[in-house]
């Protein structure tokens, strides 16, 4: 690739000096846009970090200042834990339900299209617009879940109230919204497995765990790891949801470091602090895409190619 | 790991086993998927202190008040209206600059592609709640804060990739020869693009184009960071505001709110259904 060679020759339409450029001409606006505006908000937020700010948001600088200061705050180390069992619960309870609709959805015969088309229909609706459902189906008075209860005469429960109970409705919102998508992926992959593969498994005695634990997952490792990036995707970057739904409460029970954020920015206008906090979201959540993609993208790849 | 066994139960089991299996599952992916959706709209016929007893899951009597309370509420048309051109600006003008960009990659060799490549995909990694701080300092520099503009320019900025990578794709999956016959017809790059690729790739053009429909309308952290005025609410913004606005809770007026927000993008979505579903399926969509 040492010269700009065109795969398909233009027709002669004069403009040959400006043939190497085309390609460039047709990437970069959408590229330089992009980077513009994000790049732009990561290096002055990477700054503003490193700043003081004013209630008039006049800046000083500090130097590591506000690093060392959010670390050292209990709420933001309560507030780090929380997120982290947030996102290994909700990884570990979203891939399953993931990987449980897909095989389902890829088994079913009979209306296939429409639970296929309904299973991603939660992946439309917004996050605002899932919490506000979420409550109605757990709020006390008026929600599904306590009027069932109060039909089979069961006393309500203050699903949103107690803490421990939020922070696991908080969970399920959370991969009602995220689930349906991973699990398309994940069809996608099941859907490119040879049928001869399960045949001959079946001949040779193997039972639906083996298949699946021998065969299909192995298989489908590359989709599996595009699916683990979009669901730690969304948990770590959780915010519309909880804030919607909890607003943090019970007790700070659902306090992420995403709502934490913008608490300490824009309610307590503690700018300087609240983009330390964007920073930890952003090096966490490339972190932990850098090391799916290297397990499941690269080292799959590898393995093909030792394979050959 | 079963073991054969003989008994009537066991080979019962055996038989039926994984069947009940997938329609226990389907049952509850079904269940799970539409109660939340269900639940509103019911909720949102009901009478307000009907809904407070919890007393029974259908209305008594089907309201449609709920619904006319909200259409006149006094900024609804001008949330609506902004929902509506920020959504339609944003997914018209990432999808031009990334039809652009994708074809240029599908079918250029040069210097770097890959690196572009690779630029274009970084963006979809950053969580963009996490940009709401430094955008609402950077944009407060610039005095757009309560723009259409800051908006137009977030939300494009933030759709363009994803709009970009799964047109590459659609663009690279169709055979170079189609193209080159038309080149030697006397077509040049806009015909080509115009008249072959963008009808052959069309699936994919109609996916990336829900796609950030999806996103614009149903975005909020940038919204929220970057507007504050109530003339300049979005439809999620909005209905996220009316949990402060109310005093006294009208369940069925937020229920109705909701389903009119969801609605639109749902239609949208059933329309264009087919066509979604087998792009992710196909793996042409990846985050």
């Amino acid at each position: 690739m040492s010269h700009t060679t065109p795969m398909v020759e233009d027709g002669p339409t004069g403009a040959d000096r400006l043939k190497p450029f085309v390609p460039y001409l047709l990437v970069l606006p959408g590229l330089l846009f992009v980077m513009g505006v994000l790049g732009y908000a990561v290096v002055g937020g990477i700054i503003l970090s490193l700043n003081e700010t004013d209630m008039f948001m006049n800046k000083t600088f500090v130097g590591l200042k506000n690093y060392i200061d959010v670390f050292a705050d209990p709420r933001f180390q309560a507030a780090m834990l929380r997120t982290l069992s947030f996102v290994v619960i909700s990884i570990v309870l979203g891939i399953f339900m993931s990987m449980s609709f897909a095989l389902v959805l890829y088994k079913v015969v009979r209306g296939r299209r429409f639970f296929r088309g309904l299973s991603l229909v939660p992946y439309f609706v917004s996050g605002i617009a899932t919490a506000v459902m979420f409550r109605f189906i757990f709020t006390t008075s008026g929600g599904f879940v306590n009027t069932v209860l109060a039909q089979l005469g069961l006393p309500a429960q203050s699903w949103l109230g107690d803490p421990t109970l939020a922070f696991v409705v908080a969970i399920m919102a959370n991969c009602w919204f995220m689930v349906p998508f991973a699990s398309l992926i994940l069809l996608g992959g099941i859907q490119t497995i040879d049928k001869d593969l399960y045949d001959a498994a079946a001949i040779d005695g193997a039972n639906p765990i083996q298949i699946f634990f021998r065969i299909t997952l192995p298989l489908i490792k590359p989709m599996l790891g595009v699916s683990l990036i979009w669901v730690s995707y969304i948990s770590f970057s959780t915010f519309d949801i909880v804030l919607a739904l909890t607003s943090g409460g019970p007790l700070k029970a659902t306090e992420l470091v995403s709502i934490y954020m913008y608490e300490l920015a824009f309610r307590q206008l503690n700018f300087g602090q609240g983009a330390v906090l964007m920073v930890v979201l952003l090096v966490f959540n490339t972190v932990l895409s850098l090391i799916y993609i290297k397990i499941f993208v690269m080292g799959d790849r590898r393995h093909s190619e030792a394979g050959k | 790991m079963r073991v054969q066994e003989s008994g009537p139960m066991a080979l019962l089991f055996q038989r039926l086993g994984p069947k009940v299996l997938i329609w226990f599952t389907l049952t509850f992916l079904v269940i799970w998927t539409a109660t939340p959706i269900i639940w509103a709209i019911l909720s949102s016929f009901k009478d307000p202190l009907e809904i407070y007893e919890s007393k029974s899951l259908l209305p008594e009597v089907w309201r449609l008040d709920a619904y006319r309370k909200v259409l006149s509420m006094p900024g609804f048309s001008t949330w609506l209206m902004n929902s509506v051109i920020v959504t339609v600006v944003a997914t018209i003008v990432p999808l031009i600059l990334a039809i652009l960009a994708a074809y240029g990659f599908a079918r250029y060799a040069f210097k770097f592609r890959h690196v572009l490549l690779l630029l274009y995909l970084i963006p979809r990694i950053i969580p963009r709640v996490s940009l709401i701080v430094p955008l609402n300092d950077l944009m407060s520099d610039l005095g757009l804060i309560n723009t259409y503009s800051v908006l137009f320019i977030t939300y494009i900025a933030s759709a363009v990739p994803l709009a970009t990578w799964i047109l590459v794709g659609f663009f690279g999956s169709i055979p170079k020869e189609i193209e080159e016959s038309a080149t030697l017809d006397g077509a040049n790059m806009w015909n080509r693009l115009r008249h072959v690729m963008l009808p052959m790739a069309w699936p994919g053009v109609v996916t990336a184009a829900v796609l950030c429909l999806r996103e614009a309308w149903n975005e909020f952290s940038f919204v929220l960071a970057l507007v504050n005025q109530t003339d300049m609410r979005t439809l999620p913004y909005q209905l996220y505001m009316l949990k402060d606005s109310m005093g006294i809770q009208d369940y069925a007026v937020y229920n109705a709110f909701t389903i009119l927000t969801v609605l639109p993008l749902l239609l949208v979505y059933l329309l264009l259904e087919r066509k979604v579903v087998d792009s992710i399926v196909s793996g042409a969509v990846k985050s």
